[in-house]
């Protein structure tokens, strides 16, 4: 028995697949290369993987993490060249770790996800929008409606801006302006920075075009630090 | 925003704003991607219905790879794209194009569609007027694709006459090739559209309908159908792979990153069946039947595992416990398969011949649903359409299933079989019940949890090629009185009562035996606003029914008219092996109940065997 926790990307290829299409990708991988995979008793037997956090529709990751039961022990070098020799365009796993024995899942450690989002957004500059970003950091309650997926997507009005912990404005080309969000993500708060965009643009009245999202790194806090999620396992 | 390419848009920006995008990404696992540059030849290997449907069925899968294996042929995928997704492609002047190179289809070589169900004809032509490609045979030139098409309801090309350029009939492994070879010729020696016409026309299968002339008589049936130049066959014969012994298989399949509807190896054990039940076209149209050899199912089984990293294998055919080597088969997988996980299921199981041992066998891995298609609720009914398993057949299966902890069973009915009665549909019912109550009769803690039975009952539809392809529908009236009463009857907390849509099974019935002028209905009501007709919510029955009016072709001419035995039929022209002679006699014997028996026990002389030289059948 052994656990490992991957690290892959979700790049542009597959950014249009969702979480269960990404959980059944990777339970196919695991059967063609033949990883012994360790699985659950019961009628319907399934594999022991689990993932971090859910990715939405269209957004791309630069870190995602999976964790993986194996019933025998096996090289982690050997466990990524094998996976990835076996995955479709877009996914590659870029790191891994092996797992203390009574480790918390992916899932129940992430605190914190780190985003960049391109926005375009015509007959503005750097200065209008870092103004912009200012104020609307400065309110005292950044409130926006969030659909309620368990309560059949009813509208709900909350209060976002304890989550945002920075957002800036880290580049621009042209029309094309890049922001860099810390937000909080994780089973006790979590913001998607779609609803931040939707946000933002309600408060600026921007015209806001061309949203990309992509997925810079998850996060688990530790004593204070924010540690991504491989470090947080090593001691 | 502007975008470096079209194809660029579509995946950017299209593809952002559509539900479920997986659907068109084109990249899936073992998808084939090819040069489009040095392609000599480019497939548009076209599903007329949503991906979730066409990623489901075997042939496209077999005939995806069969063409891509040639180094000239870029073979790529293209599905009917759902009315959200269609309705951003022509706001945004996006062309109908190939899920792999994401390139516009209208400057392929072929664009071939698969016909398995009457109800997607308008999606042909939708897909045709969206790929940019004139909707009539007659209005296409040198610069367009050949339209070409093949499948089950090829059979009975003539509602699509108008449409598809040639039709291949039968099995394509062998015949595809030899198109795709003629085409080479023809290419090379840059000869005329016709001439590629002529030259395919003399391959076996391959039917064109342009040469061919028909004549009505008065009363609106046909006179007569005849060839309009020489050198062309009478009668096209379909075509069978006369031994499946190293037919071709693929190594891989591919595994879609969307759940689709059947996700997972479907092993083709065999071909054809032998049963001969008297309303199924399956039963008579893919005959002979041919049995692969277990060895070469278990090399086709572990290629396909180890190229797809499938959890499930279904074991396919007309009716898998057919198979005469079933349980050595299942033996063989399940021990192989069984520490990977990897269960089997079977899509098909006759009642008569449900063996409990082979259901616990399977179940060790993966416990899946149970479904028993009896048909018709008499005995009597059952014995006029030949099914040849009684009462006892059902009760012995169920009661063994509930024996072994199943609770979840699903069986099939049909209604408005010919000859039957308000009795027949009463014994439905009365069926449903005793299959409940056998439940009951298992000792409490034997039986698994919380029944429940669904009851599903399909409207009857007459399909050529079969022995009841002479008789008349019942009206949509009738259908829907014997779907209330059974409603009525059948109510009970454990039972779950479906049923059909009785105006699609109309519409079913008029396209199943449809002539040459049921095709200007159908453009018609594709130019009114009819496609994806059988999904219910895009069904538009009344839409129809103008078409039917604007072109002045009454329907319940073709579903509700019983034809004289000697009638000339729309599809005379085409030879399924199965002689109509037979098709006859058996039509007489279902009206005096008498049954026919499995054709594996002795020869019936249904035709099929004459089909080929040397004979086909062992």
């Amino acid at each position: 028995m052994m656990n490992v926790r991957l690290k892959f990307t979700k790049g542009n290829e597959v950014k249009y697949i969702s979480h269960l299409d990404l959980m059944r990708t990777f339970q196919r991988a695991i059967r063609r290369t033949d990883i012994p995979v360790a699985y659950s008793a019961g009628f319907n037997p399934h594999q022991e993987i689990s993932f971090g956090a859910p990715l939405s529709l269209g957004v791309v990751s630069n870190a995602e993490y999976i964790d993986i039961k194996l019933a025998e022990d096996m090289d982690i070098k050997e466990l990524q060249r094998r996976l990835n020799g076996s995955m479709p365009a877009g996914i590659s796993i870029t790191g891994g770790a092996v797992l203390p024995e009574h480790a918390k899942s992916a899932m129940a450690i992430v605190t914190h996800a780190r985003y960049n989002i391109r926005l375009i957004v015509e007959g503005i500059d750097k200065q209008r929008l870092d103004k912009a970003i200012e104020d609307f950091l400065k309110q005292e309650q950044i409130n926006v409606m969030k659909e309620q997926p368990k309560k059949e997507f009813k509208l709900k009005e909350i209060d976002i801006k304890p989550m945002i912990i920075t957002m800036d404005n880290i580049d621009s080309k042209g029309d094309e302006y890049f922001l860099e969000c810390l937000l909080q993500s994780g089973s006790k708060a979590n913001l998607k920075p779609e609803l931040l965009v939707v946000a933002f643009k309600d408060y600026t009245g921007y015209n806001i075009k061309g949203v990309r999202i992509v997925r810079e790194e998850l996060y688990a806090e530790k004593d204070g630090k924010l540690l991504d999620l491989l470090e947080y396992e090593k001691r | 925003m502007k975008y470096g390419s079209t194809k660029e848009f579509i995946y950017e920006e299209l593809l952002s704003r559509v539900e479920k995008p997986g659907r068109y990404i084109g990249t899936e696992w073992n998808s084939i991607h090819k040069d489009p540059e040095s392609a000599g030849i480019r497939f548009a290997f076209c599903f007329p219905d949503v991906y979730e449907v066409g990623m489901s069925h075997l042939g496209m899968k077999i005939l995806y790879h069969l063409l891509n294996d040639q180094e000239d042929i870029f073979c790529e995928r293209i599905f009917a794209p759902w009315p959200d997704m269609e309705e951003e492609m022509r706001k945004n002047g996006i062309r109908l194009f190939g899920l792999e190179s994401r390139d516009y289809i209208d400057k392929f070589d072929f664009v071939g569609f698969t016909l398995q169900y009457e109800m997607s004809y308008t999606n042909i032509v939708n897909m045709l007027d969206l790929a940019g490609i004139p909707i009539r045979s007659s209005e296409r030139n040198d610069g367009h694709p050949f339209v070409v098409a093949g499948g089950p309801c090829a059979y009975n090309p003539e509602p699509l006459h108008g449409i598809v350029d040639f039709f291949m009939l039968g099995e394509g492994e062998e015949l595809l090739p030899e198109v795709m070879e003629q085409y080479r010729k023809w290419k090379k020696a840059k000869g005329s559209r016709e001439e590629f016409l002529e030259a395919v026309s003399g391959i076996r299968g391959v039917y064109v309908p342009s040469f061919y002339d028909v004549e009505y008589n008065e009363d609106n049936t046909l006179k007569s159908f005849k060839p309009n130049r020489d050198g062309i066959p009478q009668k096209v014969r379909k075509r069978v792979i006369k031994n499946l012994k190293n037919a071709y298989f693929p190594d891989k399949i591919i595994v879609p990153f969307i759940d689709i509807v059947h996700d997972r190896i479907m092993l083709e054990i065999f071909r054809g069946c032998t049963r001969g039940c008297r309303f199924c076209q399956a039963g008579m149209i893919y005959r002979p039947v041919r049995e692969r050899e277990v060895d070469e199912l278990i090399e086709i089984a572990t290629r396909l595992i180890e190229s797809s990293g499938y959890e499930e294998i279904s074991l396919s055919s007309l009716s898998t416990s057919d198979f005469s080597k079933l349980n050595e088969l299942v033996e063989k997988l399940v021990s192989k398969y069984e520490s990977k996980k990897i269960g089997l299921s079977f899509p098909s199981l006759r009642i008569d011949s449900f063996s409990l041992k082979m259901i616990q066998e399977v179940q060790k891995i993966r416990k899946s649903g149970l479904t028993f298609a009896p048909e018709a609720g008499t005995q009597r009914l059952r014995d006029v359409i030949n099914k040849g398993v009684d009462e006892q057949d059902l009760m012995n299966s169920v009661g063994a299933a509930f024996e072994t902890g199943y609770s979840n069973l699903k069986l099939y009915f049909m209604i408005g079989l010919p000859t039957e009665t308000m009795e027949d549909i009463q014994g439905i019912a009365d069926l449903t019940f005793k299959v409940v109550n056998r439940y009951f009769e298992v000792p409490k803690e034997k039986r698994g949890k919380g029944l429940n039975v669904t009851a599903s009952a399909s409207s009857f539809v007459p399909k050529p090629f079969t022995p009841f392809q002479w008789e008349p529908q019942d009206n949509i009236e009738t259908l829907i009185e014997k779907q209330r009463y059974l409603q009525k009857a059948i109510k009970k907390k454990q039972i779950t009562f479906n049923w059909h849509e009785p105006y699609i099974s109309f519409m079913e019935a008029v396209f199943a035996r449809g002539d040459r002028r049921s095709c200007d209905v159908l453009i018609k009501a594709w130019e009114l606003g009819c496609k994806f007709d059988g999904w219910d919510q895009y069904f538009k029955f009344d839409t129809w029914m103008k078409a039917f009016a604007e072109t002045g072709i009454d329907p319940e001419f073709y579903a509700l008219r019983r034809r004289e035995l000697d009638e000339l039929l729309p599809w005379d022209h085409i030879d399924v092996g199965v002689t109509k002679k037979y098709l006859r006699s058996e039509y007489k014997k279902a009206q005096k109940g008498e049954l026919t028996r499995d054709c594996r026990v002795a020869c019936t002389g249904c035709g099929i065997n004459l089909l080929e030289e040397g004979g086909v059948c062992k």
